[in-house]
């Protein structure tokens, strides 16, 4: 569903959005194209399919290209995401080749356009090398890299930065995943979009429906952890927690999450939590398609807390899902739900399933606490980690990338 | 209160004179792109002393001053990053108290604050018998901005509009015209006292009341009601 800006002015209000209009002035009539691997399915496919349109409402031409490749590179690209994750992987000639093989074949295809564009921004590495094949480039090209890749496993970081040492810049999600590169790396953190239905505003009764339909009682507390079932969300210790506070309170437990069905892991993991949870009706564990947005949405609503005990963590959008439904979230003390969770104003950050029931007892004991960290949430949340916020970054570095980087640059005269 | 040429006091006091001519306030904006620099994560604080010695002043100015305005939680009992990683990173609390109370606006410049850090960093390495490491928390990365400023269109003409332009701009205007400014101005001062002194006696009693706020210790929503309050003060004496 195609939205335009002036919605979300009742959320964000309508200076945000002038602030958008007067960036993109400068950056009127210029033509940006977007490349990634994928036009459904995935994060990144997500954030296109919300910014392409609005760059176009600010005036900007945008294009959005995917590359096509066979089954052999996308098992290769595959392996370049699990390495730049950090996770070892036989990287073989045959492997490159194929990998080259499908960038210059697209970098041909798509040579006209990107030779002619201002911007170009190649998302992650499947369309890498693009840029070593589009000789007569005109614009800046940006990396931006969506993954965590803070601890590359050596053989595919090796192979794949030459790739990226030419572009002009990088764009990377936090300090700690970026690598370093001979051009500026910026940061720019993700967002949620209010208004989707994984965000938007439920009615009460949506809400009392899903908890219906699961046989969650609304009247009595409810914890919620929304993830894959993957060991690193700890989805035992989350339950190992839930009954230790079961001891003091008749809290029910929410685990819920998708695509485990095509991940053999997911699905030992799944199994396990499953016998974890078994004898408990009040523990709940819920395997949803992965369009189940607004089910998702209505859960987080319902819960009284929300929990995302990672033990690793990327930037973790769940957290931040959760506290624009204004609830106090319990996260583990990594990655990005650093950045969003801060104890005593926003929630708590949790070491252990110890630390999560300690912190579960203390906030259903103190509603009033409860209640202010989840205001302080949400506020939290629309001042920082909107995407009118995630947009005004692209827009400014843009507008940074054309007049050169410097301590200031005034676009006012 | 910070030492500052105006301090409330302004030469032609008593006097209403020049107001027509006055320029209309123009307002503007920023926005940051935060960048990373070639300065390595610390683990410890002897890292921590070698990237504070040998990173770019933009990186001193950004981890003192642009954390207000970034993407990040606006933590009440840090106010810049140093004191945080200290208290956070390498669990010493003395460290972090003494990074904390540094206000970077009563520094010349960002090198005589940087001079004090490494004053205080020595001292607490001689202080201590073991040197901190940092633990799960992670390193300190240094970082870098640059503040890209732009028209927002919009402009107040006497000190009667100004309180409700106020009420209306974003954070980052805030921050641009009151925090920027300090570091922009010759005078070191905010762009809305120093509009505010060209009408004598209508933005006297304004004046003082801004330049009362010890801003420093407010986020940028917490200011930007303060200024609102400040300007309920009847512009005309």
């Amino acid at each position: 569903m195609i939205r335009s800006l002036k919605e979300y002015s009742p959320i964000v209000g309508p200076a945000i959005l002038n602030q958008l209009e007067q960036l993109a002035l400068h950056l009127k009539g210029k033509k940006v194209v977007h490349v990634n691997s994928t036009r459904t399915g995935g994060g990144v496919a997500e954030i296109l399919a919300w910014m392409v349109p609005f760059m176009r409402e600010l005036g900007i031409e945008v294009s959005w290209e995917i590359i096509f490749g066979n089954e052999s590179f996308f098992n290769v690209t595959k392996m370049f995401h699990n390495g730049l994750q950090g996770n070892p992987v036989n990287l073989l000639p045959r492997h490159t080749d194929a990998y080259e093989a499908v960038n210059i074949e697209n970098a041909e295809r798509l040579r006209p356009l990107l030779s002619e564009a201002d911007f170009v921004f190649i998302h992650d590495p499947q369309p890498a090398a693009i840029l070593k094949y589009t000789p007569s480039r005109k614009g800046r090209w940006i990396w931006r890299c969506h993954i965590d890749a803070s601890r590359p496993h050596r053989k595919v970081w090796k192979y794949l930065r030459p790739f990226l040492e030419n572009f002009d810049a990088s764009i990377f999600s936090m300090s700690e995943f970026s690598q370093a590169l001979p051009h500026p790396q910026c940061l720019i953190t993700p967002s949620i979009d209010p208004l989707s239905e994984k965000n938007m505003d439920l009615s009460k009764r949506d809400i009392e429906s899903a908890c219906e339909k699961f046989g969650l009682d609304v009247n009595r507390p409810i914890l919620c952890q929304i993830s894959r079932f993957d060991r690193f969300k700890d989805p035992l210790g989350v339950i190992h927690a839930y009954k230790i506070v079961k001891k003091f309170a008749p809290v029910q437990l929410v685990m819920a999450g998708g695509g485990a069905d095509d991940d053999p892991e997911g699905m030992e993991v799944l199994r396990e939590v499953q016998e974890a949870a078994a004898d408990d009706p009040d523990c709940h564990i819920l395997l949803l398609p992965s369009d189940a947005h607004r089910t998702i949405n209505a859960l987080q609503r319902a819960a009284d807390i929300i929990i995302q005990k990672s033990t690793r963590e990327g930037f973790g959008l769940t957290v931040t899902e959760g506290l624009w439904k204004g609830k106090p979230v319990l996260g583990g003390n990594v990655g990005g739900i650093r950045l969003q969770v801060m104890n005593h104003h926003t929630g708590f950050l949790v070491n252990s399933p110890e630390g999560v029931a300690q912190r579960v007892r203390y906030l259903l004991q103190h509603r009033e606490i409860l209640n202010a960290m989840g205001d302080t949430g949400r506020e939290f949340v629309r001042e920082n980690f909107l995407l009118t916020r995630h947009l005004r970054e692209y827009l400014t570095l843009m507008v940074g990338l054309q007049l050169g980087f410097g301590h200031r640059l005034d676009v006012t005269a | 209160m910070r030492n500052h040429p105006y301090n409330g006091k302004n030469k032609s006091a008593g006097s209403n004179r020049g107001n027509h001519n006055v320029t209309p306030f123009q307002i503007k904006d920023c926005a940051l792109i935060m960048r990373t620099t070639d300065i390595l994560p610390a683990l410890n604080l002897r890292e921590f002393r070698a990237g504070i010695a040998a990173c770019p002043v933009e990186s001193l100015y950004h981890h003192f001053c642009e954390t207000v305005i970034r993407p990040s939680f606006d933590d009440p009992e840090f106010h810049n990053d140093f004191a945080r990683w200290a208290r956070r990173g390498l669990h010493d609390h003395i460290l972090a108290e003494r990074l904390e109370i540094l206000d970077p606006y009563a520094f010349a410049d960002m090198e005589e604050l940087r001079r004090v850090v490494l004053e205080l960093i020595d001292d607490r390495l001689s202080e201590v018998s073991l040197i901190p490491w940092t633990s799960e928390q992670g390193p300190f990365h240094f970082l870098q901005a640059t503040t890209v400023v732009f028209d927002t269109g919009k402009s107040f003409r006497n000190p009667e509009e100004m309180r409700d332009a106020v009420a209306e701009m974003t954070t980052s205007s805030i921050y641009y015209h009151f925090w920027e400014a300090r570091r922009r101005t010759p005078e070191h001062r905010d762009d809305l006292s120093a509009w505010l002194s060209q009408w004598n006696k209508r933005g006297e009693k304004i004046i003082k009341t801004i330049l009362e706020i010890d801003f420093y210790f407010l986020n940028l929503k917490e200011l930007q009601n303060r200024l609102i309050r400040a300007m309920a003060v009847p512009a005309r004496g």
